[in-house]
């Protein structure tokens, strides 16, 4: 299933949950349901449900001394095409090292100064 | 066919052929469903046994495919049963955003904290202590070195370090 498919097969509520991760690009789960206003033991199955479909990440962590999840978007969900330069993919791309002043870094640079508009 | 959701995405056409070049594009670009061997690949691509096992090969150094060997009980050959793991595909690119942005951080610096000269005829750009050993000349052609403005090249950077900033959540400050 595609991800634009899967967004469709969303709930409501799950949308709702899905549009607030997106936005705060993280949040942790105990102010998650509160945002959301519903329960926690609903935005708990709300962000289960997420995690299913693959649309975001969920971690363990510490929050104002409480365990509670970490949610953010999966990586899928990610604007690859920041990885462009007008038609240029990034010059790191199968690269071991990252050197930011070779030539080919530099041609990429002079697209995204000059051909992106 | 599987992942066409992913594989319908422009930008990942592009990391794959950047990967494996234009001669193992056919093996990247059409991942089956479940396990296929190379030899089974090359028939069905109409391609030379070796061309698939080079693609198959870069795409298993980035984790995007893996393989089991069985052995024929009788003949002992070994076959090479391959499974394509392009689910890993978002989370490279991930990586790489991160990477791309770490060097638009180092260049951006470099760039805002120098001066530049240029030959226009050559199109050879001089940082200014280079320019000033040379006279203000270009060594290969003796043109005069013009001042260079940045000042374009600068924002566009900063632009999209702002961007991938937002996009991967990565606090300035961290």
């Amino acid at each position: 299933m595609s991800a634009a498919e899967i967004e469709d097969s969303l709930s409501d509520d799950e949308y709702r949950g899905l549009e607030l991760i997106r936005e705060t690009g993280g949040i942790h789960q105990s102010d998650f349901w509160k945002e959301l206003d519903v329960s926690s033991r609903k935005g708990s199955r709300i962000a289960e449900a997420l995690v299913d479909s693959g649309l975001i990440k969920r971690e363990d962590t510490v929050y104002n001394g409480h365990n509670t999840y970490y949610l953010e978007p999966a990586a899928r969900d990610l604007d690859f095409r920041l990885l462009m330069a007008g038609d240029m993919l990034s010059p790191f791309i199968g690269e071991e090292e990252v050197d930011p002043r070779s030539d080919s870094f530099s041609q990429w640079l002079m697209n995204l100064a000059y051909e992106d508009h | 066919m599987a992942f066409e959701d992913l594989l319908n995405d422009p930008v990942i056409q592009k990391y794959l052929h950047e990967l494996v070049g234009p001669e193992g594009m056919p093996v990247a670009a059409a991942p089956p469903d479940g396990e296929v061997t190379d030899e089974e690949l090359a028939e069905q691509l109409d391609l030379e046994l070796n061309t698939v096992r080079r693609a198959l090969f870069i795409l298993y150094e980035n984790d995007l495919a893996s393989y089991r060997r069985l052995r024929d009980e009788d003949s002992g050959w070994l076959t090479y049963l391959w499974t394509f793991h392009y689910d890993n595909i978002p989370e490279n690119l991930e990586a790489e955003m991160h990477r791309l942005l770490d060097a638009l951080e180092e260049r951006e610096e470099y760039e805002r904290t120098h001066e530049f000269y240029l030959c226009e005829v050559c199109s050879i750009r001089f940082e200014f202590g280079e320019a000033m050993d040379f006279g203000f000349e270009c060594p290969e052609c003796a043109s005069p070195l013009e001042s260079m403005d940045n000042d374009r090249l600068v924002g566009a950077m900063e632009e999209r370090i702002d961007d991938l900033r937002d996009e991967l959540n990565v606090d300035i400050h961290a």
